[in-house]
């Protein structure tokens, strides 16, 4: 292999870089519009389950975004369906306004849990109890 | 040779010498997302190697896996010369890969039905992952084919180069009647005309000018144990380790 | 696979001062142990080593498949093979998961690689050494690997969401990493003489740049200090390779392969592992682009992209400005 620049003649200890090329390119920057755009990838485990955001794919449109998505996040884990968004395409609520969620939490009356009865009842059964022993 | 041993173990040499081809992209593919598509394929394949040269090791009381791979010689092997070629650049990688798959996709259909029940079993198995194959191979074409001028010339000179080769697939073997009459496969030139079906109008659609089918092309031979002068030196690479102790175990 | 020890005060560089309630609002979130996301306000600093931090590592997993990848071809038998190869794309895939992390900060990938093509930024020194033989892919499968986990494991544990994140699945990763290099290790140790003298010949070679891997001793610089309460960094550079040392040695040692060191022992009393000078003056040469194989490696790299080149801008919208992935 012989570098362009110096005209030093080595040897790349990787065969497959011996046949991939004669010389060495100079070293000419990438412009940002090769690297295409960003697509956030949402995976499915099995029917049935949520897509859930796992990452994203730098790819020219949202059908080859499909198809790089499925070997970089599918290729261990069972996938059955992924979606691809454009990550432009994404609108989030912001971490600044998460206090608007921060008394959540404290509305009880909209869980089962709040909502306990057992007490009520075993003391009105204890209370009748009484009643009939007297 | 007994047919069916034929069959498989022709399909396991193209599996194993395209897969090694393709592993040769892996850390250098042309960008990230690329990169790690075309190093599932590679293990797909060489993955479909080891699993054919085990159906013969089960069924034919052939040698284990490793030593089909490892230590046979250039001429005991059956690869087409399409998979023996270089890399080259990635416009040849991508067109024989879009040849050669959807030749696997239509010859693993076919097989489905095959009435060497294991095979039709390992047909079904991996039918997903061809589909991925062709997947990947018609998305990416399309797009270059429609995407600049220098693409587009550099995938039709890659086609140029790799379609003669690609009738090399379908070099009809000594069994075909054989295959055919036990119902184990049915031939090399139903495939081949399936498969230019396939690929003709899509090539077509992109702009591409298509060779003609030919009977007698140069990429014939491998079938019969003769083959390209890449064969040798990459199954010298391939076994550079086990070859260096032979009684070994890595 | 990535050191986490490269940290260098550069005193040139002004740094704007921060807004001093924002600040220590900030920090609060990470006194209570809540992760920082993209969209948050962060100092200027954070941000600036999070890239720097993010990125050597993204360009450390990528320069990380060329060694390995150099015996892709040659692995002997369908098992060593195919791991082989899933291992080397596990690598491409943490870089482009990393690379991912950091778009977040706002560096755009193509910047991020165009830095490591033109010299301008650090990956892991252990990658500009040479891999000789098959025993060196067993060496570093096993070694390296472990030396990146602890590191890897440690930033998990580190105040950056997608970060942590990219890290919770790298670290999965690599512990099938971890499992097939010890397989492969375990087979040469085990195996004819000429295997275990190969493999001895590897740890020899390799040791010195997995002593240096986890980067220079600790210094009480004010800059560590603050990268380690803003959880930037998560553990000392002599801790994780103590940590390491523990784990690693006696596996090493019970296979009857030694480390080329007499003076590699643990001191009983303090539990810290002592060992010979490692020559840190020859680590600042390598990082500085005098090792055996940085030329070789940035020239592969740049050769890969100049490849590629063609396919990336034939499917481009040149009107495309970056966009940034929101997690």
């Amino acid at each position: 292999m012989i570098d362009d620049k110096s005209g030093i003649q080595w040897n790349s200890e990787d065969p497959r870089v011996q046949r991939l090329g004669t010389f060495f390119a100079d070293f000419h920057p990438l412009q940002q519009p090769e690297e295409w755009v960003t697509y956030e990838v949402f995976h499915q485990r099995r029917r049935g389950e949520q897509h859930v955001h796992v990452g994203s794919v730098h790819a020219p449109d949202p059908e080859l975004a499909l198809v790089f998505a499925k070997e970089q996040f599918a290729r261990r884990q069972h996938c059955s369906s992924l979606w691809v968004v454009p990550s432009s395409q994404i609108h989030i609520s912001g971490y600044e306004n998460e206090d608007m969620f921060s008394t959540t939490p404290d509305k009880t009356y909209r869980e089962a849990s709040g909502y306990r009865l057992r007490h009520k009842i075993s003391s009105y059964k204890q209370a009748q109890l009484h009643e009939s022993d007297r | 040779m007994n047919p069916t041993v034929e069959l498989i173990t022709k399909m396991a040499d193209d599996a194993l010498i395209i897969g090694h081809r393709h592993s040769e992209w892996t850390g250098l593919g042309p960008i990230l997302e690329e990169d790690i598509a075309m190093a599932s394929m590679a293990q797909d394949k060489i993955g479909h190697a080891l699993a054919l040269y085990t159906l013969l090791q089960e069924h034919f009381a052939g040698p284990d896996p490793d030593t089909m791979a490892f230590s046979r010689k250039p001429a005991d092997f059956r690869c087409c010369h399409l998979v023996e070629h270089p890399n080259g650049d990635y416009d040849f990688t991508l067109m024989r890969h879009f040849l050669f798959d959807h030749a696997e996709w239509l010859r693993y259909q076919m097989l489905r039905q095959s009435s060497f029940a294991p095979m039709a079993h390992f047909a079904n198995r991996i039918s997903g992952e061809l589909k991925y194959h062709i997947l990947h191979a018609n998305t990416l074409l399309q797009r270059l084919a429609r995407g600049s001028e220098e693409s587009h010339a550099r995938l039709q000179a890659a086609l140029n180069d790799a379609f003669p080769l690609a009738m090399g697939i379908f070099e009809p073997g000594p069994y075909e009647q054989e295959l055919a009459g036990t119902g184990v496969f049915a031939g090399e030139e139903i495939l081949k005309n399936r498969w230019f079906l396939e690929v003709e109008h899509r090539l077509l659609s992109w702009g591409f000018q298509v060779p003609a089918l030919s009977d007698a092309p140069a990429g014939w031979g491998g079938r019969k144990g003769y083959h390209t002068e890449f064969l040798q030196p990459l199954l010298d690479e391939m076994a550079a380790v086990i070859r260096s102790q032979p009684e070994a175990s890595w | 696979m990535y050191g986490g020890g490269y940290v260098f005060s550069d005193p040139e560089h002004q740094i704007p001062p921060d807004d001093p309630e924002k600040l220590a609002e900030f920090e609060a979130r990470i006194d209570r142990g809540e992760k920082i996301e993209p969209q948050d306000w962060m100092p200027y600093e954070y941000r600036r080593q999070l890239i720097r931090l993010i990125e050597q590592h993204a360009h450390s997993e990528i320069m990380g498949a060329l060694p390995e990848g150099a015996w892709i071809t040659r692995a002997p038998g369908f098992k060593r093979k195919l791991a082989l190869i899933a291992k080397v794309q596990d690598e491409v895939g943490h870089a482009q998961l990393l690379y991912s992390a950091a778009e977040t900060l706002g560096k755009s990938r193509a910047d991020m690689v165009n830095d490591l093509l033109s010299g301008k930024s650090k990956y892991s020194n252990v990658f500009n050494y040479p891999a000789k033989t098959w025993a060196d892919v067993a060496v570093i499968g096993f070694l390296i690997d472990a030396a990146a986990i602890v590191n890897q494991v440690a930033n998990s544990k580190g105040s950056y969401g997608p970060y942590c994140r990219a890290l919770e699945r790298i670290c999965y990763e690599e512990s099938f990493h971890l499992k097939q290099g010890y397989d492969a290790f375990v087979a040469l140790a085990t195996g004819t003489k000429s295997q275990r003298a190969m493999l001895q010949d590897a740890v020899n070679r390799w040791y010195r740049p997995i002593i240096h891997f986890f980067g220079p001793p600790d210094q009480e610089s004010k800059h560590s200090k603050q990268l380690m309460r803003w959880k930037v960094k998560m553990a000392s550079n002599d801790d994780m390779r103590n940590q390491f040392l523990d784990s690693y040695v006696p596996k090493v040692l019970e296979l009857d392969i030694t480390f080329p060191d007499p003076e590699l022992r643990k001191d009983p009393q303090t539990g810290r592992w002592q060992f010979g000078d490692p020559d840190w003056a020859e680590f600042y040469r390598v990082i500085n682009g005098d090792g055996p194989c940085n030329a070789e490696r940035l020239a592969v790299r740049r050769l890969a992209e100049a490849q590629g080149r063609w396919i990336r801008q034939a499917i481009m919208n040149p009107q495309q400005s970056v966009t940034i992935p929101f997690a």
